[in-house]
């Protein structure tokens, strides 16, 4: 069921167990829409007028339907005990530990995700609203100890795999709704409030972009729309061997024409960066590209990234 | 009918020479800050369209020890006089993720093309207070869209898809303004003979003025004087 | 007996005013609750079609994301009917028609204005801002001024007081008041596309602080709101005073045709859910132009300017209070059609509605729970475990008398003699395609699966299953059932099934792969349909397949449209007073019915839908045979 309903990949702890939910209330739709739909059909075949020229005053006398509204009342009741509740209650109140998780304070504004960790004091430095500006989107007060070693990235989630993950999301303008598809995650994101979520990521970024390649036919001024977000996953060179595409290249049109001349006629192909966040409230004019990118990656290049993060930070 | 009166008027004037041009440079004392580096990796396109790294344009020091993107016109000494607006347009331009030119000076009702040549979604969005506010995006590469300010003031204008944006439109009710390049350099040119206040506006280092004498003819040369911390 | 009486002299005193009435008074400003039901209708179609077009431009970005778009073609249409509506009336010499005709000519004016904007649409492509105006005016005229005032306006008012045996509305100047209040509520609207900015472009929903903050469009928006949610509470209290008091003799609750209890549990709904929200747009006003803060919290910085308001405000206010009138307002759109359907599917099954007392008390079950599900729509919004479990469990409950409902229209086609008339092709055509609106209801109301599923399309797919090929079924359904009622002619019976199967398969084709993308987790209101998001790659293609299934919709209107005109004149005039050999008392008036409806007030002696009694000679007992 999961693989009919075309679930994307999913690569959060939690998240099997939303799509298993997601399987069983479809699987109760399809029942219900079949034995309705056979029924409707049948009669509306078998009591046509040609074959059933005088109706049936009392029409079904059987209390079959009482019977079966029963059962479905049932099965929501079943549905909720055993499934929503408990699941949301996960979700909601069953944090995991602040020592043993990541926490990062996300706060979204018209139109990007402002992204900030803690640094390696492991403390958030203050902020204020008198201090943003540009340079400092989440006016972060730099001169405060807990402050200077924060990192403020914008639109870049950077996360290691395999640890728990706690968001404090807020907004510094209108709302939003922090979305990540492929972790199963989505909450508003509410200006005047914080509100915490977590989840813990169980697959690498790399890794899903490597699932997810596939080889693509090219040809010359024909431009799949779908490349706009992908890149090549090999280098490609012309006959003269200069490259015109390495791996990791965006495949724009001039890009896709360049091969094309040269030759290739298909070209392996893998989503830039195949986890998202995808703003999910209307928030203004940008809302359709107000797009986070999540790489989910190794502990230890999840340091080596804090690191070189760290390295930019003023005196 | 008034075109052409205009253009008699501009005729007879500039051939009995009574105006002067004040040309002049923009110089900076002390220790150039270090900008920081913009960070454009919150949006793919803006990350690809650049090689090399892109530094903010806050304060721009030229080689020549000059400040580049002053902003010098006159502030006092135009009163009761009035200007046409000029007919051709001034081109403000949003490429690789930043805005072209970072400070733009236009004349009141002169029509501005604002022109998104980036293959990505920019909005621009002024920051006027007297002029209407508007905030229009551009999702193609290639469109444009004209906008004209009736009202004198200088206004920030931003991005809010790419928060790193960030340009300074200066509309002036006469045609004597200009924004020094990259010698420091500016030129106000046909100014009418009078006594003028000269204004240099920095967006970081504020504003600074000078007064000066224009004669029939004259060729005068100022220069404003910055310096940092 | 006291009603009677006041029956009587209401019926003398419209007798007296219909001998004085000139063209205005007539057609124009009637008290008639006939002429104001069809005065709803005609307006509430010039409106969905409006609202349908805004969609049609904006499934071009969808498909064609920033690429010109084909403006003359969009024009074509709406030129191409008030050319035709415009010849028709001149044939038939209908100042109507007419009326008609310009309006459509009006609407194409106003789509080629939008579309040579340079501003709204360079290069002929519609920028960002004015995708959203459109997605938020598209969803309001649908709602507000479509459906709504189509489903209650137009058919609760023509209806309803002939099926209770009434002479009129209890108050018909309260009536007039209430379609004009409705009539300057759309003008309102649509003047709002002229303003600086543009319409509203916050969504229909108009979340602030993004409302709070948007162009003048939203003021406009707001004012018209007030408009029309002033023309719904009037509307609703006169049609329970209606209900209550004007029944005709005998005509107990329970003899009540289903259309008539769907109207009025439906009123109630309006009456006790429109105020909120009243209440809420003029604090959004106050926000906007006095200077409050009821929905602004502190520390707002907007576009890196800190926003200089008092603060202090809460977002989620107004979520609580658009929902608490916007889930009844579903039901509002969702019973009428109903009623509809059930008038139809007896009439066409010649046979009684089967469990049609379940079916009352479902329906008055239904229309109270409606009031304490609203923040199903919110559980993204940081809800704990307690109240998301009160919410779900009562959205659960609320579909147990949906279900009641629609199995009890199922069921009533076993044993019957099925016609397939028009009218019954919409209505059978009802039941599975509100089947699916209801069905996907389920993992939306759970909120972990909510999770995944809020703010997609699946969300979209699901409540336009619900209103489009569900309401909107109902409603073609209604116009072709009483056509023939209000004009003496039938409609065209070949146009008629040109019109559903066209409509049927587009409809189908528009709003299921919306429900694909939704599962993919492809998020609404985006301006390019998703095409830059990594996850919304593999169901791009189905943008397409959506948008010219929306064309094809479009083209399958025509017919229609034609149909509708051309019968009034054309058509096969019937040949009785009860063309459809009903039991209801509307058809048991003259066709079309006098001002004051009924010759003489009617006494009522069995049931609605009294078909196929083997105690009765013919296959139908009217309701008022002795």
């Amino acid at each position: 069921m999961q693989d009919l309903l075309g679930l994307p990949i999913d690569a959060s702890a939690h998240g099997p167990e939303i799509d298993h939910m997601i399987a069983i209330v479809h699987w109760l739709m399809a029942v219900l829409f079949v034995g309705w739909g056979s029924f409707f059909l049948y009669s509306v075949i078998r009591f046509r007028k040609a074959r059933q020229s005088k109706a049936d005053y009392a029409g079904v006398k059987s209390h079959m339907s009482s019977y079966l509204e029963v059962g479905v009342a049932l099965f929501e009741i079943v549905l909720i005990v055993g499934f929503a509740v408990p699941l949301w209650a996960k979700r909601v109140n069953e944090f995991p530990p602040e020592k043993g998780a990541l926490v990062v304070r996300v706060v979204a504004e018209q139109f990007a995700w402002n992204i900030h960790y803690p640094g390696a004091d492991g403390v958030f430095g203050p902020t204020d609203v008198k201090l943003v500006s540009a340079d400092n989107p989440v006016g972060l007060d730099r001169s405060d100890p807990d402050g200077k070693d924060d990192i403020v990235t914008i639109n870049q989630l950077t996360l290691p795999v395999g640890k728990p993950v706690i968001v404090r999301l807020t907004s510094k303008d209108v709302i939003h709704s922090f979305g990540i598809p492929l972790l199963r995650v989505k909450q508003d994101a509410i200006p005047g409030q914080v509100i915490p979520l977590w989840f813990e990521p169980v697959e690498t970024t790399e890794n899903i972009k490597e699932r997810l390649t596939k080889r693509y036919q090219i040809k010359k001024g024909e431009y799949d729309p779908r490349f706009t977000a992908m890149v090549a996953m090999m280098d490609y060179v012309d006959t003269e061997n200069n490259l015109i595409a390495g791996k990791g290249n965006l495949l724009f049109p001039d890009v896709i024409d360049m091969l094309a001349e040269a030759g290739h006629n298909e070209i392996l192909a893998g989503p830039d960066t195949p986890m998202e966040i995808a703003c999910a409230q209307l928030c203004g004019l940008g809302h359709y590209r107000m797009r986070g990118y999540v790489a989910i990656k190794t502990q230890e290049e999840f340091e080596a990234w804090l690191s070189e993060e760290a390295s930019y930070l003023p005196e | 009918m008034r075109f052409i009166a205009s253009v008699v008027v501009t005729i007879v004037l500039s051939s009995f020479a009574v105006a002067g041009d004040v040309s002049g440079k923009v110089s900076f004392g002390g220790k150039a800050p270090a900008m920081p580096r913009l960070r454009m990796d919150a949006d793919r396109f803006c990350r690809s369209v650049h090689r090399q790294p892109v530094s903010s344009e806050e304060v721009v020091v030229n080689k020549n020890g000059t400040l580049k993107n002053v902003l010098v016109y006159v502030k006092e000494g135009l009163t009761g006089k009035k200007f046409d607006s000029p007919k051709e347009k001034a081109l403000f331009d949003q490429e690789g993720c930043v805005y072209i030119p970072h400070v733009l000076g236009v004349q009141t009702g002169q029509e501005v093309v604002i022109q998104n040549s980036d293959n990505t979604l920019h909005n621009v969005h002024t920051l006027s207070t007297k002029n209407p506010s508007f905030n229009a995006g551009q999702p193609i590469k290639g469109h444009k869209l004209a906008k004209k300010f009736e009202k004198p003031e200088t206004f920030k204008v931003k991005c809010d898809v790419h928060s790193w944006m960030g340009a300074y439109i200066g509309v002036f009710s006469h045609p004597f303004f200009a924004v020094t390049n990259d010698d420091g350099s500016f030129a106000i040119k046909g100014l009418p003979a009078g006594e003028y206040t000269l204004e240099a506006w920095h967006e970081k280092y504020g504003t600074q003025t000078l007064k000066v004498s224009v004669g029939a003819s004259d060729k005068k040369s100022v220069e404003f004087k910055y310096s940092g911390s | 007996m006291q009603q009677s009486a006041t029956t009587e002299r209401r019926h003398v005193e419209s007798v007296r005013h219909e001998e004085h009435a000139g063209f205005w008074r007539t057609y124009v400003f009637s008290i008639d609750h006939k002429v104001i039901g069809l005065q709803y209708m005609m307006s509430a179609l010039v409106f969905l079609f409006f609202g349908f077009s805004l969609m049609m431009l904006m499934r071009w970005q969808l498909a064609y994301p920033g690429k010109s778009i084909p403006g003359e073609v969009f024009v074509l249409l709406p030129a191409v009917i008030s050319a035709a509506t415009l010849v028709i009336a001149l044939i038939s010499k209908r100042k109507l028609i007419g009326l008609v005709g310009l309006t459509f000519a009006g609407l194409a004016a106003l789509v080629w204005y939008l579309v040579s904007d340079e501003v709204l649409f360079p290069d002929g492509v519609m920028v960002p801002e004015l995708y959203n105006s459109f997605g938020a005016m598209h969803g309001t005229i649908m709602v507000f001024l479509g459906v709504v005032p189509l489903a209650v306006g137009g058919f609760g008012n023509y209806v309803v007081p002939l099926q209770v045996g009434a002479p009129d509305m209890a108050f018909p100047r309260l009536n007039m008041m209430s379609y004009w209040a409705y009539f300057i509520g759309g003008v309102v609207m649509l003047a709002s596309f002229f303003v600086p900015g543009g319409a509203a472009n916050s969504g229909w929903t108009s979340y602030p602080p993004l409302a709070d903050i948007a162009t003048t469009g939203q003021t406009v928006w707001l004012l018209g709101m007030v408009f029309l949610i002033t023309s719904s509470l009037l509307g609703s209290i006169n049609f329970i005073v209606t209900i209550v008091q004007l029944r005709a003799n005998g005509l107990t609750y329970m003899r009540l045709p289903f259309f008539v209890w769907a109207q009025f549990i439906t009123a109630f709904l309006l009456l006790l859910a429109f105020p909120p929200l009243e209440a809420a747009a003029v604090l959004q006003l106050m926000d906007r132009l006095a200077g409050t803060s009821f929905f602004l919290p502190s520390g707002l910085v907007i576009s890196g300017q800190a926003l200089e308001v008092s603060g202090g405000g809460s977002p989620l206010l107004w979520q609580h209070l658009f929902w608490f009138l916007a889930h009844p307002e579903v039901y509002v759109l969702v019973l009428p059609a109903m009623g509809i359907i059930a008038e139809v599917i007896a009439n066409n099954t010649r046979k009684p509605l089967w469990g049609y007392k379940s079916m009352v008390y479902a329906v008055i079950f239904l229309g109270f729970m409606s009031f304490i599900v609203w923040a199903h729509h919110m559980f993204m919004t940081g809800m704990g475990t307690v109240i998301s479990t009160f919410f779900q469990t009562t959205t659960m409950i609320i579909s147990i008398p949906s279900v009641i409902i629609l199995t009890a229209l199922m069921i009533s086609l076993w044993g019957g003699s099925i016609r397939f008339t028009v009218p019954m092709l919409f209505a059978l055509a009802f039941l599975p395609m509100f089947g699916i609106g209801g069905l996907t209801g389920l993992p939306l109301g759970l909120a972990p699966t909510d999770i995944h599923l809020h703010d997609t399309y699946y969300v979209i797919g699901h409540f336009h299953y619900v209103v489009a090929p569900g309401s909107i079924f109902a409603l073609f359904a209604g116009l072709y059932y009483w056509y023939p009622k209000v004009t003496g002619r039938l409609m065209n019976d070949t146009l008629g099934r040109i019109h559903f199967w066209g409509s049927f398969f587009a409809m189908n084709g528009i709003f299921f792969p919306m429900l694909i993308q939704g599962l993919a987790g492809v998020s609404r209101r985006l301006w390019d349909g998703g095409a830059e998001y990594a996850h919304a790659q593999d169901t791009l293609y189905l943008n397409e397949v959506m948008s010219i299934s929306a064309w094809v919709l479009a083209v399958f209107q025509l017919p229609f449209i034609f149909n509708f005109f051309w019968s009034i004149r054309k058509g096969k005039k019937v040949e009785s007073d009860n063309p459809w050999d009903a039991t209801t008392l509307e058809w048991q008036t003259p066709t079309p019915p006098p001002h004051g409806n009924f010759a003489m007030v009617p006494q009522v002696y069995r049931g609605p839908y009294e078909y196929s009694d083997p105690k009765s000679p013919k296959d139908y007992v009217p309701q008022n045979v002795a």
